[in-house]
C-alpha cells in the first residue's frame, strides 16, 4: 500500500470516529415511562461524560397527606438552557442513588403526569427562547411515614449532555387518614388516555362520599362541571364532553360527607386517535408466504441456472456401454454363460468321432469317463 | 433475568452486524465477477465471509423477531411499523435461506456462470438490505428517527394482501422450495 493509499485509509477513519460523535446521543429523548435516573437516557446520567445542568429545580406539594389520598407534586424548572431540539427530560424520584430510586421503589404510584401518562419520567418540548416550565405528578402513598422527594433534570446543550438534581429532598409526610374523610377509593385508578369524538364516561369508586362533583378544564380555558350521577353505592359516573383533536384535559372530583370537604388533585386525560388495528393472522400468514415464496424462488432459479457439476475422478460410468437392448443383452448373457459351461478340450483336441457340437453338451460326460475318457 | 428489551438489542445488534458483514462481502463477490476489483485470488475470502456471518445472522434472526414480538409495547402487532418490521425481516430471511441453501447443495456452481453468480449476490445483498431495512424500521418505531431517514421510507404504509393470495403465494412458496431443493439434491447425489 502506497502513502497516499495509507493517507487516504487513516483520514477516512478519522473521518469515521468523528462522525460517531454525532450519533452518540439521543437528541429526540427516550419517551415518557418509569425510568431510574441513571438508566433515563444515554451519556446525561454519566459523570465522566456530562455537564451539569444550571438549571433550577423547585418541588412543591403539600407537606403533609393522608394515607390512600392522591396529592399533586409539582416540578417548577427554571433558568433552563436547551439544545435546539428543546427536548428536556424530568424526573420525580425518591432519593439520588442511581437505582431503585422511582417513587414505586418508595411505595408510592404515580396515578398521573402532566403528559397524561403515569410515569416518574416525562419530557417536553420547549419553544425557542422558552427557559421556564413546570411539570406535575398525582401520586399517592398507602403507607405512613415521611419520604423526600427529588427532581432531575436531562437535556442537551451546546456539546455536552446536562444533568441536574435537586440538592435536597423534599420531604412529604403521610399520615393516617381520619375514618369518615370522603375520598376516592384506595383501588381506584384514573382513566389517562381516550379516544376521539367519543364522550367519555369517568366511574369513580368512593369511600365516605355522599355527593361527588366533577369539574374539568383546558388549558387555558374556563373551569366546567361535569354531570354526575351514582351508579351504585360509593360508584360514581360523570360524563366528559368528546374530543374533536388529540388533546388533554384535566379533571378533578370535589367529595362531600360527614367529614370535611374533599378535592381530589387535577388528574390528566389525554384524547388519542382510536388505536391502530391490523388482523394479525393476515400478517402472520403474508409474512411466512414471503419467506417461502422468496427462499423457494431463489433455490428454483438457482437449481436451473445452475450447470451441472463437472463428472468426478471417480466417476467411472462413461465406461459403461452407452446403449444395450434387451436381445443383445441377452445373446451376451447367454454367450458368457455357455462359455462358461463347456467343458475344457483335451490336449489332444477333440475325442475321435465328435464334433464340436457334441462336446459342448457332453464334454464333462466324456472328461468323467462316461464315454471311454477320463482326464489325461 | 434479561428483558425482553435487553433481549431484542443484543440480538437485533448481532443480525444486523452479521447481515452488514455478509452484505460487504456478496457486494466484493459481485464487483469481482463484474471484474470492478482485479484481485480474483479474493474470491474464496469473500465467499467464505459473505456465507459464514449470513448463516451466523440467519441463526440470531428468529431470536431477534420473537423478542421483538414480546419487548413490543401494548398487545400485539399495535403499530404498521412493526407490521413492516415482521415482512421486512422475514423477506430478508427468505433471501437468506435461499442463498444458504443453494450454496449448501450446489457448491461452488453457484458461482460457475454469469447469471448464477449475479443471483448469488444480489439475492445476498437483498437479504442484507431488508435487514437493515428492518432495523431502521425499529430505529423509527423506537426513537422516531434512523439513518435510512433520507429515503423518506413510508413505514406508516402496510401492504397487506388479502388472505387468499397470501395463502397462494404461501403454497406456490413452498412449492418451489421443494421443487428447487429435489432438483438440487438430484444434482448434489450426481456429483
Amino acid at each position: 500500500m502506497n502513502l497516499n493509499r495509507r493517507i487516504c485509509t487513516v483520514l477516512f477513519l478519522s473521518l469515521l470516529l468523528i462522525s460517531s460523535t454525532y450519533g452518540a446521543a439521543e437528541p429526540g429523548g427516550n419517551g415518557d415511562a418509569m425510568r431510574d435516573m441513571q438508566c433515563g437516557g444515554a451519556c446525561h446520567g454519566d459523570a465522566a461524560l456530562n455537564e451539569t445542568s444550571l438549571a433550577t429545580l423547585t418541588l412543591s406539594s403539600s407537606s403533609t397527606v393522608y394515607a390512600g389520598i392522591p396529592t399533586t407534586v409539582t416540578l417548577t424548572a427554571t433558568n433552563l438552557s436547551l439544545s435546539s431540539t428543546g427536548v428536556v427530560g424530568f424526573f420525580l424520584l425518591t432519593d439520588t442513588t442511581g437505582h431503585s430510586d422511582t417513587p414505586q421503589d418508595a411505595g408510592w404510584e404515580v396515578l398521573s403526569d402532566s403528559n397524561g401518562g403515569a410515569a416518574n419520567y416525562v419530557e417536553q418540548t420547549l419553544s425557542s427562547g422558552q427557559s421556564e416550565t413546570s411539570v406535575s405528578w398525582v401520586v399517592r402513598s398507602l403507607e405512613t411515614g415521611t419520604t423526600p422527594f427529588f427532581a432531575a433534570i436531562h437535556h442537551g446543550g451546546s456539546s455536552s449532555p446536562f444533568f441536574g438534581v435537586t440538592p435536597s429532598g423534599h420531604s412529604v409526610e403521610v399520615s393516617e387518614v381520619p375514618e369518615n374523610l370522603p375520598r376516592l377509593s384506595p383501588d381506584f385508578i384514573p382513566q389517562s388516555e381516550r379516544i376521539l369524538d367519543v364522550p367519555t364516561e369517568l366511574v369513580l369508586q368512593t369511600e365516605f362520599a355522599e355527593s361527588v362533583q366533577v369539574q374539568w378544564k383546558v388549558e387555558g380555558g374556563a373551569v366546567m362541571n361535569a354531570q354526575v350521577n351514582s351508579s351504585g353505592e360509593n360508584m360514581w359516573s360523570a360524563t366528559l364532553p368528546a374530543a374533536l383533536q388529540p388533546t388533554s384535559l384535566q379533571w378533578r372530583a370535589i367529595l362531600q360527607g360527614d367529614g370535611p370537604e374533599q378535592t381530589t388533585p387535577w388528574f390528566t386525560l389525554t384524547a388519542e386517535e382510536a388505536g391502530w388495528e391490523v388482523e394479525e393472522f393476515a400478517v402472520y400468514l403474508q409474512a411466512f408466504a414471503l419467506l417461502f415464496l422468496i427462499a423457494g424462488a431463489v433455490i428454483a432459479l438457482q437449481s436451473r441456472l445452475s450447470p451441472l457439476p463437472e463428472s468426478s475422478k471417480y466417476d467411472q460410468t462413461d465406461l459403461l456401454p452407452q446403449h444395450m437392448d434387451d436381445s443383445t443383452a441377452e445373446s451376451a448373457t447367454d454367450s458368457l454363460s455357455e462359455e462358461s459351461d463347456v467343458a475344457p478340450l483335451p490336449a489332444g483336441g477333440l475325442p475321435n468321432g465328435w464334433n464340436e457340437d457334441q462336446w459342448r453338451w457332453y464334454g464333462h460326460d466324456y472328461l468323467a469317463g462316461k464315454y471311454g475318457g477320463g482326464q489325461e | 433475568m434479561i428483558s425482553p428489551q435487553t433481549f431484542h438489542v443484543v440480538s437485533t445488534e448481532l443480525v444486523v452486524g452479521a447481515f452488514s458483514v455478509s452484505g460487504l462481502s456478496f457486494l466484493f463477490c459481485l464487483l469481482l465477477h463484474l471484474d470492478v476489483l482485479k484481485k480474483t485470488d479474493w474470491k474464496p475470502l469473500f465467499d467464505n465471509v459473505a456465507h459464514f456471518t449470513l448463516v451466523f445472522g440467519l441463526a440470531a434472526t428468529p431470536f431477534a423477531v420473537l423478542s421483538g414480538l414480546s419487548s413490543a409495547p401494548g398487545d400485539g402487532l399495535s403499530s404498521p411499523i412493526l407490521v413492516n418490521k415482521m415482512f421486512l425481516s422475514m423477506t430478508g430471511m427468505g433471501f437468506a435461506i435461499g442463498v444458504f441453501a443453494s450454496r449448501w447443495r450446489l457448491g461452488q456452481n453457484v458461482w460457475a456462470t454469469s447469471k448464477t453468480t449475479a443471483l448469488h449476490s444480489i439475492a445476498g445483498l437483498a437479504a442484507c438490505g431488508s435487514m437493515l431495512l428492518t432495523a431502521s424500521a425499529g430505529g423509527t418505531f423506537l426513537r422516531n428517527e434512523s439513518l435510512l431517514d433520507v429515503l423518506s421510507l413510508p413505514y406508516d404504509a402496510v401492504l397487506l394482501f388479502p388472505t387468499a393470495i397470501s395463502g397462494i403465494s404461501l403454497v406456490l412458496g413452498l412449492g418451489l422450495l421443494v421443487l428447487g431443493w429435489l432438483r438440487m439434491n438430484a444434482v448434489s447425489s450426481v456429483h
